[in-house]
């Protein structure tokens, strides 16, 4: 009975591999058990719990939820919430060391400040730029030689204008964009990337056009600098485990997840934080300790982590994920009634 | 050659009309055999394990389900074959039952998301507060 | 992916007088058609072309 909890609720790590990876909670799989879907008990066993919320930062416990559902979350975040990057870029002069193409495969992959939930898809790729599908940037940058300067080999005092950062890209408003978006509303997210460097006589003429898109399409349209997930670790000591061997024991985790108590004299290890631990599994590879552990993850309980580019606060970008989800349902039932 | 989501739906409902590419939804005809309703393969164009596999997890916790399974055909070409195999019931009504289920666990989701998050925020801003209190104080 | 499609001036500058860079001392000098190919200060006779004025688009890609 035991066993059979253990089986459909937690994956093993074995000294070898893993075991029980995928769920098998399945109507019929299970003699006793009713594993029909049931939205009732679905919600009341669903928890999500926020560890750490910071302006770029997410990290969040999904509790209650199989992992094909959590997966395809991870998979949206990553690749199908849209945001605006650059795609096209004008040259009319670059006499910089950077070849141009080099330069705009580098233009696109900064991250852009502007919420692309005010944008519309730009459906014809060869249309005039219109300002619900289109940002200009233009990007106007000559390196001088500075001529009051003597005794200098320091390029930032022998130079004027040498480092082209996100800094010198200027916004420049379509249309009623100037009526809608606030000055300095819109613009890269960071102002310090350095796009180019230049010498005196060398210079950047470009206008930068940007449109909405997904991370499917191109990587720079990924509103993640990642999107993770990990199981739950569970670690059960089987044995107590005291002396010389409880410290052997606690260097085998990550700090922090086996503490030592003073019992009677005596080190006692116990399991302190098993979340913080990061299953490396170095237990198995001691031959006094493997029979005294047993290391588990509870399959239903994700621990997410979100860092986003600076776009979206992750929290929106999680929302927005879930929502894309529910359109893509929408959208294959929209179809299915049709057939109806 | 950018996949962009296409947002314009189809007009007039003609389902036959419309070029099977551009269909979201074609069901693969079976070969020989009669024509049995509880045993269909459907070709989602535009799709991967992302809607796959949720929708897969959904279906198979229904007891109707004999099977539910999908592949996909080329990793180069953007579609899944999602085959359901039911008890009695037609293939038709566990798809649609699959997907009110998948749109109601999301939406629960999304509505247990927010509610954290807002009440994560309420709780350090509050401390937040308390703090500038403490130090002007 | 690169596209480079040039809007260029449909008649070519027969009467007008490139600037050509020096090889060795890049300087700019102005050579007019049936010009000797020689940099005024300092006497190298390999020149190269500025780059050109047509505005070029590429896929930031």
């Amino acid at each position: 009975m035991e066993r059979i909890k253990e089986i459909r609720t937690r994956v093993e790590l074995k000294e070898h591999g893993l075991e029980n990876v995928h769920s098998t909670d399945f109507p019929g799989s299970y003699d006793g058990y009713d594993d029909t879907w049931s939205q009732e008990k679905f919600e009341k066993n669903f928890k999500v719990e926020i560890g750490r919320l910071t302006a770029d930062e997410l990290e969040f416990d999904m509790i209650g939820i199989d992992a094909a559902i959590a997966n395809a979350f991870r998979r949206i975040l990553l690749a199908e919430v849209p945001t605006m990057a650059i795609e096209k870029v004008h040259i009319y002069n670059n006499t910089s060391i950077i070849q141009d193409e080099v330069l705009a495969h580098r233009l696109g992959l900064i991250p852009i400040k502007a919420d692309p939930r005010m944008f519309e898809y730009k459906q014809d790729a060869e249309a005039e730029p219109t300002d619900t599908d289109t940002i200009q940037f233009e990007l106007k940058v000559k390196c001088t030689r500075n001529t009051h300067v003597k005794d200098a080999t320091d390029p930032d005092d022998l130079y004027k204008n040498h480092k082209v950062m996100t800094s010198h890209m200027k916004w420049i408003p379509i249309g009623n964009q100037a009526q809608i978006f606030k000055e300095g509303e819109i613009r890269p997210v960071i102002d310090d990337i350095l796009i180019a460097k230049l010498r005196p006589g060398q210079e950047l003429d470009l206008k930068l056009f940007c449109v909405k898109g997904i991370g499917q399409d191109h990587a720079k349209f990924s509103p993640v600098a990642t999107a993770s997930y990990r199981l739950l670790p569970e670690i059960t000591l089987l044995k107590p485990v005291t002396g010389k061997l409880a410290h052997k024991l606690k260097n085998c985790f990550t700090p922090g997840v086996i503490e030592i108590d003073n019992v009677n004299g005596e080190s006692k290890a116990r399991v302190a934080h098993p979340r913080k631990d990061t299953c490396s599994r170095e237990v198995f590879r001691h031959d006094d300790l493997k029979d005294l552990v047993k290391l588990t993850r509870v399959r239903d309980h994700f621990i997410f982590s979100v860092e986003s580019t600076g776009i979206l606060p992750p929290e929106v970008l999680v929302s927005q994920a879930i929502q894309v989800l529910i359109a893509k349902v929408r959208e294959v039932k929209r179809e299915l009634d049709v057939y109806k | 050659m950018s996949s962009r989501p296409n947002y314009s739906n189809n007009k007039g409902n003609e389902a036959d009309d419309i070029d099977p590419s551009k269909r979201k939804i074609t069901v693969m005809p079976t070969e020989g055999g009669k024509e049995d309703e509880t045993c269909k393969t459907f070709v989602f164009n535009k799709e991967d394990h992302t809607l796959g596999n949720s929708l897969r997890y959904v279906i198979m916790k229904n007891p109707d389900t004999q099977f539910c399974g999908y592949s996909i055909p080329h990793p180069s070409e953007d579609k899944i074959n999602f085959r359901i195999q039911t008890y009695g019931k037609p293939a038709k009504d566990v798809l649609d039952k699959g997907l009110n289920d998948l749109n109601s666990i999301c939406s629960h989701v999304l509505r247990t998301f927010e509610t954290s998050v807002n009440d994560h925020k309420r709780r350090n801003q509050s401390t937040d507060v308390e703090m500038r209190e403490n130090s002007v104080g | 992916m690169e596209t480079p499609r040039p809007e260029g001036e449909a008649p070519a500058p027969k009467q007008q007088t490139m600037i050509y860079i020096c090889g060795e001392c890049h300087m700019e000098n102005e050579v007019k058609a049936r010009d000797p190919i020689r940099c005024r200060e300092c006497g190298y006779r390999i020149m190269y072309k500025k780059r050109t004025k047509r505005m070029i688009v590429f896929d930031a890609r």
